[in-house]
Formats: structure tokens, C-alpha cells, sequence
């Protein structure tokens, strides 16, 4: 095996290859635009109708969540081309985020206890 | 690697651990690098993030919000019209334009056209440009309003808020300024032939996952900022 010279993996395209990947890029780019407008217009629309009582907001920020997170497939597969890696290098890319589950619960936890503690502890 | 290149059963479970010869998951050294390089960037981001999240449950007062703080087009002679969000909306936009003309660029490198790649790098580079003079707008503006990293507006009430805000949005400025001078040079190196040379143009394809990354990213400051 030659060390020096290594495989670069799957570098030139056929036209057929270049037709399709083009067609999927187009695909996603209007989903995101739409996923986009569609964001703003449900932040815009929310605070112009209900922005004063405030009511029902845990429901925006639920869709806001699930809309980045479809953004950010979309980007992830498409863009960075990571739905056509092996399988194995996707898990690799994925397994180190598992950490951050826990770092999100942990500190709005520990953001919450610092809350409560303000009542009898003036720190901040 | 002496005894790889010696031993010919060592060459062939080399092979058959990482399934494509030398370069690992078929995939070139340097894109390999650079998606871990994106993973150790994704936790220092996440860690800014994770400290907004962290901040703002520990406030005692109602988080100020987005309407309000960005309420205005921060351009010239456009302050007085109250559209909330669009300013960003526009910024966001500029992302997602250069995200496609990166990707373009990533797919005529595929079918080694050097003129393709030069051609859809150059408005890339503008519109990053375009992102950080939108930035600059929104600072000078907000910074006018009172909200510093050491004061809050009227409009923001907490300290933390501008805080947050001008570190996460900063960081991420930095980071396109990076991404827009790595595609200078990339497009320079492309128009002079270097990658008609090396054979193929994997570098592309590597700056293309960098400025992803940074659209990526852009994703959930603008999540965290302007929409919940």
C-alpha cells in the first residue's frame, strides 16, 4: 500500500452525477428559503398578535426548534454532502454531539437553581 | 508504516479495516480533518450557546424580546420604519445565497471546470462580504441604542442580553471573516490552475464544509437571537 499517495475518495463526477447533485441542491436551497420565511413569519406574526399576553409560547419555540433542526439536515446532508459518506463516518461525526444532550439539560438546570437562589443569595 | 508497506497480510487488513485503502470512510485526509476540526468548533459554539441558555433561565426578569431590541433597519434613513426581523431575515438570506454558490462551486470542482469554480466562488465572497457590513450596520446601531457588553438599552433591560449577544454574534462574525478570506485565496489559486496541477479540486470541497459549517452555526444564533 503507498502511503504517500493516498486515495482521495470519489473526486470527479460524471455528467449524470453532476445533473442529479444539482438538482438536489436546488431542492434544498427552496426548503430552506421556505423553512426560513416561514420562521420569521411565524416570530413576526406571534409577537404582533399575542406578543403582549405572551401566551402559548413554549408551542412557537417548540416549531422554531424543529424548524432549525430540519435546516440544519438539510445543510448537514446536502450542502456538506454527509448523507453520501459511509455510514461509519457519519456515526463518527455524530457520536462526540451525544455530550451536548447532557450540557444542555445540565446547564439550564443549573440555570434555573441559580434562579431560585437569587431570593437569598445576591450574587449576581 | 514501514511494516504496512513490508508486510503484504498487514496491507490487506488495512484495507479491509477502513474499507477504502488508504484514505479512511473513502474519504481524503484533509476532508476527514477538517470535519473533526468542525466538531471541536461545534463545542466551543455549543458551549457559548449552552452559557445563553444557562443565563437566561437565571433571570429573575422577562428576557427582553427579539421585536423589540431589533425593531428597526439599521441603515441610514431607514431607521424610522418599524419592520421587526427583516434586517436579519435579509442577513440570513445572504447565508443561504452563499451557501448555494458554495455548493455550486463544490460541484463544477466535480467536473474539474476551473472557470465554474471561479465563476460561482466570486459572489460567495461578496455576499460574506455583504454579511459583515450587514453586522457592522446592526452593532453601530444597537451600540447607538445603549446596548453594549457593559450596559443594557432601554430596549434589552438586562446586561447579559448585549453580553451574549455581542460575543456569540462576534465569534461568528470572526468565523466568516475566516470563511471569506480562505475563499479569496481559493479563488485565486483556482484561476492561476493550482488545482488543475494537484488534479483535483478536493480543496474546494474542503472550504465548502467550513462555510456550511458557518451557515450551520448561523442557524442557531439565529434561533437563540432573533427567534425564541
Amino acid at each position: 500500500m503507498n502511503f504517500d499517495e493516498p486515495v482521495q475518495g470519489h473526486l470527479h463526477w460524471t455528467e449524470g452525477e453532476y445533473n442529479d447533485s444539482k438538482k438536489d441542491v436546488m431542492k434544498t436551497i427552496i426548503i430552506l428559503s421556505l423553512v426560513t420565511i416561514g420562521e420569521v413569519g411565524i416570530a413576526i406574526a406571534y409577537d404582533h398578535f399575542m406578543g403582549e399576553k405572551g401566551t402559548g409560547k413554549i408551542f412557537i419555540n417548540m416549531i422554531m426548534a424543529v424548524a432549525s433542526i430540519i435546516k440544519v439536515y438539510f445543510i448537514m446532508g446536502t450542502f456538506m454532502h454527509l448523507k453520501h459518506e459511509k455510514k461509519w463516518f457519519i456515526i463518527t461525526v455524530f457520536a462526540p454531539f451525544s455530550f451536548l444532550i447532557w450540557a444542555i439539560i445540565a446547564f439550564s438546570v443549573e440555570g434555573s437553581s441559580w434562579q431560585a437562589m437569587r431570593g437569598w443569595m445576591n450574587l449576581f | 508504516m514501514s511494516s504496512a508497506t513490508t508486510a503484504p497480510h498487514g496491507e490487506e487488513t488495512v484495507k479491509e479495516l477502513w474499507d477504502g485503502g488508504a484514505s479512511p470512510f473513502k474519504v481524503g485526509y484533509g476532508k476527514v480533518m477538517m470535519w473533526y476540526f468542525l466538531i471541536s468548533d461545534t463545542f466551543t459554539f455549543a458551549s457559548f450557546l449552552i452559557a445563553y441558555a444557562s443565563l437566561r433561565f437565571a433571570q429573575s426578569t422577562s428576557w427582553p424580546k427579539p421585536a423589540e431590541v431589533f425593531s428597526s433597519i439599521p441603515v441610514h434613513g431607514f431607521e424610522h420604519l418599524k419592520l421587526p426581523l427583516v434586517f436579519v431575515s435579509f442577513m440570513t438570506f445572504l447565508l443561504i445565497l452563499s451557501s448555494w454558490t458554495m455548493v455550486r462551486a463544490v460541484q463544477e470542482g466535480y467536473r474539474m471546470n476551473k472557470d465554474g469554480v471561479v465563476k460561482f466562488l466570486i459572489p460567495t465572497i461578496l455576499c460574506g462580504i455583504a454579511f459583515l457590513g450587514c453586522q457592522y450596520l446592526e452593532w453601530t446601531h444597537l451600540i447607538g441604542e445603549g446596548m453594549t457588553p457593559t450596559s443594557a438599552a432601554a430596549t434589552t433591560k438586562i446586561m447579559n442580553f448585549g453580553q451574549l449577544f455581542f460575543v456569540i454574534t462576534g465569534f461568528h462574525g470572526m468565523h466568516v471573516l475566516g470563511g471569506v478570506v480562505l475563499n479569496i485565496w481559493l479563488a485565486v489559486s483556482a484561476a492561476n490552475g493550482k488545482f488543475d496541477k494537484t488534479g483535483h479540486y478536493e480543496m474546494v470541497e474542503k472550504i465548502g464544509l467550513y462555510w456550511h459549517f458557518v451557515d450551520l452555526v448561523w442557524v442557531y444564533v439565529f434561533l437563540c437571537f432573533y427567534l425564541l
